[in-house]
């Protein structure tokens, strides 16, 4: 059985709203719609889109409970009895001050995956716990992203984006940044491949432990930031080294606000949009 | 009908028996109304008043006279000589000036101005690094390289942001400002205290490489348990390995 659940929140009623097992879809209004939106994400599982849409409000599916991939059929309830709640993956949802926040509960068996419509001038704060993949597209606002396991993929995006995965790469493809904003981008296991807009104009910090740095961009490296160290131990029968260090700094078009590139085990690629 | 219900009506579309009935029976509210009905019979007399012939004249006068002037300003004779001469010459000036001011510390007008100046970075480095937004905050700490070295306060917030942050990004970001800092003893243990109880391997990492950057050979206990710790992202171990040879 599908339902279609309208939720309309106003500022005055705040209470969160659990989702009921069946509910699949889920709208809920932003108080005000001439003011600046928010959408704030916090997953202990499953998969997050988040996507921009021509509407006014944010509208939430979720798909596939965990109780139903757990037992891998439709669990009937006993005779003359009906379902009130069990391990699924709950989705709260709740809206104040003209931030929407939806937020699931720990189920180590939900596979669920959330899809999220606001509208495209939307700010985005997304947080994955144990999730699988984070995807934002189609936003015009400040983006922030955190996974601890997958990979986030961000296109189609104006704005701001602070990207962060533990085991997983960064995408991003950003159409146009706001002036002034800082933005960076990182992660332990992964590589980090951003594009930017051929104008931008940026201070870019790149770090990668292990791997390579590539761009199509006239970066023009900092010189004089950090030389390279020399180690001369040849008059005591030791070697000759040089080391760069592993930090990098440079300017984009004359240079700007500042972009961070940082990774463990990865390659950073920046192109040019 | 009272004479005060009657006025109300006097202004709007009069009418009704009440109305005419009371007319007929006050004589203050008819003279009223008759005053009412000449004050814009003569309101109409009036000419409508037309936008003299002079307007337009002067209106182009003007236009001309702009033009006029922006074309006076235009021609731009080409680059003469003595005026590279004298660009030149005031350039060498005000370096010189520069210059000796710059090594004059004992003025107190500039100790105050330098004061200002630092305590305006402080300002905005401390406020930007409350902010909710993380970029904001990125922002914040980028703020921070341009404070003094000496500024503890300003080390006070890079060291709760390294801490406390709840963006891995922002963390990443303050612990690299901290280089800034590297003189103070007290970054060097703010950095060796913040290792352990920092979660984010790739924090980890950065701290661990910021001490082998300070050449800080008084962490070898902090990095010694955490190479040994079963527990810890095996990233973060060889690089705590790797720091540990560094160091020796």
């Amino acid at each position: 059985m599908k339902k279609l659940l309208v939720l309309s929140f106003t500022a005055a009623l705040m209470a969160p709203a659990v989702l009921p097992q069946d509910a699949q879809k889920a709208t809920v209004a932003f108080s005000d719609p001439s003011r600046p939106r928010k959408l704030v994400v916090e997953t202990m599982s499953g998969s997050i889109t988040v996507r921009g849409y021509g509407g006014q409000e944010a509208i939430v599916e979720t798909t596939g409970t965990g109780f139903r991939a757990r037992k891998g059929k439709e669990t009937e309830p006993p005779a003359g009895m009906h379902r009130i709640g069990g391990d699924s993956a709950g989705v709260e949802i709740s809206e104040e001050n003209n931030t929407v926040r939806i937020s699931s509960g720990p189920s180590p068996f939900a596979q669920a995956g959330v899809v999220i419509q606001v509208p495209t001038q939307t700010s985005v704060s997304v947080n994955a716990r144990l999730g699988n993949a984070i995807t934002i597209e189609n936003i015009t606002g400040e983006i922030e992203a955190n996974n601890m396991n997958g990979q986030v993929t961000i296109t189609n995006v104006s704005g701001s984006v602070v990207a962060h995965s533990m085991n997983g790469k960064i995408v991003a493809s950003i159409n146009s940044v706001t002036p002034d904003k800082a933005m960076s981008f990182s992660t332990m296991n992964g590589k980090i491949d951003v594009t930017l807009p051929a104008s931008i104009k940026a201070n870019v910090k790149l770090k990668t432990n292990h791997g390579d740095i590539f761009t199509d961009f006239d970066v023009k490296l900092d010189s004089t930031a950090q030389p390279p160290q020399v180690e001369d131990n040849r008059q005591k029968g030791g070697r000759y080294r040089v080391q760069f260090d592993r930090g990098t700094t440079g300017t984009i078009n004359g240079g700007g606000p500042e972009i961070q590139f940082t990774t463990f085990n990865g390659d950073i690629l920046i192109h040019k949009k | 009908m009272t004479c005060e219900q009657a006025r109300t009506q006097m202004l709007g579309e009069s009418g009704g028996e009440d109305f005419a009935a009371h007319l007929a029976s006050c004589e203050s509210c008819r003279n009223e109304v008759s005053r009412i009905g000449t004050l814009w019979q003569s309101l109409d007399l009036l000419p409508l008043e037309e936008p003299s012939g002079t307007v337009r004249e002067r209106f182009y006068e003007m236009l001309g006279a702009y033009r006029q002037g922006l074309a006076s300003a235009e021609p731009r004779k080409a680059f003469v000589w003595w005026q590279a001469a004298a660009a030149a010459a005031l350039l060498v000036l005000g370096l010189g000036l520069g210059y000796g001011v710059r090594g004059d510390k004992s003025r107190p007008e500039m100790a105050q101005l330098r004061e200002e100046v630092a305590s305006m970075r402080q300002l905005v480095a401390l406020s930007l690094m409350q902010q909710q937004s993380a970029s904001e905050r990125l922002r914040g700490v980028t703020w921070a390289y341009r404070a003094e070295p000496s500024d503890r306060e300003v080390l006070g917030a890079l060291v709760t942001a390294v801490n406390h942050d709840t963006n891995v990004n922002v963390r990443l970001a303050a612990v690299d400002a901290l280089r800034r800092f590297a003189a103070s003893p007290e970054t060097r243990r703010a950095v060796i205290e913040a290792l352990p109880s920092q979660t984010t391997p790739l924090v980890q990492v950065a701290l661990i490489d910021l001490l082998v950057d300070f050449k800080e050979r008084s962490a070898a206990g902090v990095l010694k348990t955490l190479a040994a710790n079963q527990g810890a992202n095996d990233g973060v171990r060889q690089q705590a390995q790797w720091a540990l040879e560094k160091l020796q």
